[in-house]
């Protein structure tokens, strides 16, 4: 199957940075064809700008600098995220490739005359998410999951109406030993090569 | 008081600039200490740099004058007011990079020691509000989590150890508002804004 990791942490020597490599050499060893967005790498500007803006419900001939985002976007059929989760979401970097990669004739369209957007990433049929959390399980369950909701709910519902999310992650990241980090990595690298 | 409002919005002809401009007028009739951060006014820029992210947990995390600035900033506001459309149930990606380099250790949080949690920093944050706008229905909102508005009354109000007020003025369905409805939005947040205190 076509994968789309999509990476956002700034440091390439980070734990979070080999949680990436590690889920890209699980879906390798699946044998699966897999692109790589390191976002950071790049210098992704995650800043929906002012043309972009007043272009929002414009064909994506408008936004050309961003062909090749798009072009991945529709190429793919699972779309695997790997980042830390900051403030109980993803890093403005990551949350700013949803901002202007997801745009109007990319991951939806609206019709003429339609109150509704009609979702068009209808090939998505799985989302993945490998994430660490500094903070234990329950700060994040009081915080009301808003990272894991924005993926699974709010980007799902654009996918193929049966898409199945996985959300892996590992918490107490402040207070964790190098074995229990060992492990998580190891079993990343499990779960991404049976996706 | 002294409140601190943060913008974000890529166009200044926007209705966020409407909504930004109401806020104001209420907070200035109450008399209200108020500056504004409009991020993209100052191109702020997107998301923590690697030296940022190396220096974010120890004593000396601030890098940048502007975010120098904006944590004294916070360090003396009482009420922090978030203006921003929603996009994707959160917040825009440049509010959300608002928020990682400027909430550091030392101002939002300082990290227990012995156990290594996280101990709320924003004492003395008294409100926190966020007014927002919606492309979408209320009811589709609410199943996808509202994930901004959580991020604001949930998320942050933990850092202030779970004792700031929060209030919440959303607009949904924006594109389906009549001028009327968007005017009679903008005389709510102005009253909300006078009626803080």
């Amino acid at each position: 199957m076509k994968f789309l990791v999509v990476h956002a942490h700034p440091d390439p020597e980070s734990f979070n940075h080999e949680l990436m490599r590690r889920v890209v050499r699980g879906l390798h060893a699946a044998d699966h064809d897999v692109r790589v967005r390191d976002l950071y790498a790049e210098a992704f500007d995650p800043r929906l700008s002012l043309s972009e803006k007043r272009n929002h419900i414009a064909s994506p001939d408008t936004k050309p600098h961003l062909a090749e985002y798009f072009e991945e976007l529709r190429w793919c059929e699972v779309l695997v995220f790997v980042h830390p989760t900051w403030w109980g979401a993803q890093p403005a970097v990551l949350k700013g490739w949803i901002d202007r990669v997801w745009a109007c004739g990319v991951a939806w369209e609206l019709p003429e005359g339609a109150k509704r957007l009609k979702p068009t990433l209808h090939h998505v049929r799985r989302i993945a998410t490998f994430t660490t959390h500094g903070s234990p399980w329950r700060i994040n369950a009081l915080q009301g999951v808003p990272g894991k909701r924005t993926v699974n709910r709010s980007l799902r519902i654009i996918c193929h109406p049966l898409c199945r999310t996985r959300w892996v992650a590992m918490y107490r990241m402040d207070s964790s030993t190098p074995e229990r980090r060992e492990r998580f990595l190891r079993r990343a690298e499990r779960v991404a090569s049976r996706l | 008081m002294r409140v601190l409002v943060i913008h974000a919005h890529p166009d200044p002809e926007s209705y966020s600039r409407s909504i930004l401009l109401a806020v104001l007028e209420g907070l200035a009739h109450a008399g209200h200490e108020t500056t504004v951060i409009d991020l993209y006014g100052l191109d702020y820029p997107g998301g923590p740099t690697r030296d940022e992210w190396r220096a974010y947990e120890t004593e000396s995390p601030v890098l940048d004058s502007m975010v120098a600035e904006h944590v004294e900033l916070v360090r003396s506001a009482e009420a922090l007011i978030f203006v921003y459309p929603t996009w994707w149930s959160t917040m825009p990606a440049i509010m959300k990079s608002w928020l990682e380099r400027t909430m550091v250790m030392g101002l939002a949080f300082t990290l227990d020691e012995r156990t290594r949690l996280v101990r709320p920093g924003l004492g003395h944050v008294r409100h926190l509000v966020g007014i927002s706008t919606y492309g979408s229905p209320r009811w589709y909102v609410k199943l996808v989590n509202d994930n901004g508005r959580r991020t604001v009354t949930r998320t942050l109000r933990l850092s202030t150890g779970g004792k700031a007020r929060t209030a919440w003025l959303p607009l949904y369905s924006l594109d389906g508002q009549s001028a009327q409805g968007r005017r009679a939005f903008l005389n709510r947040v102005r009253v909300a804004m006078e009626k803080l205190s």
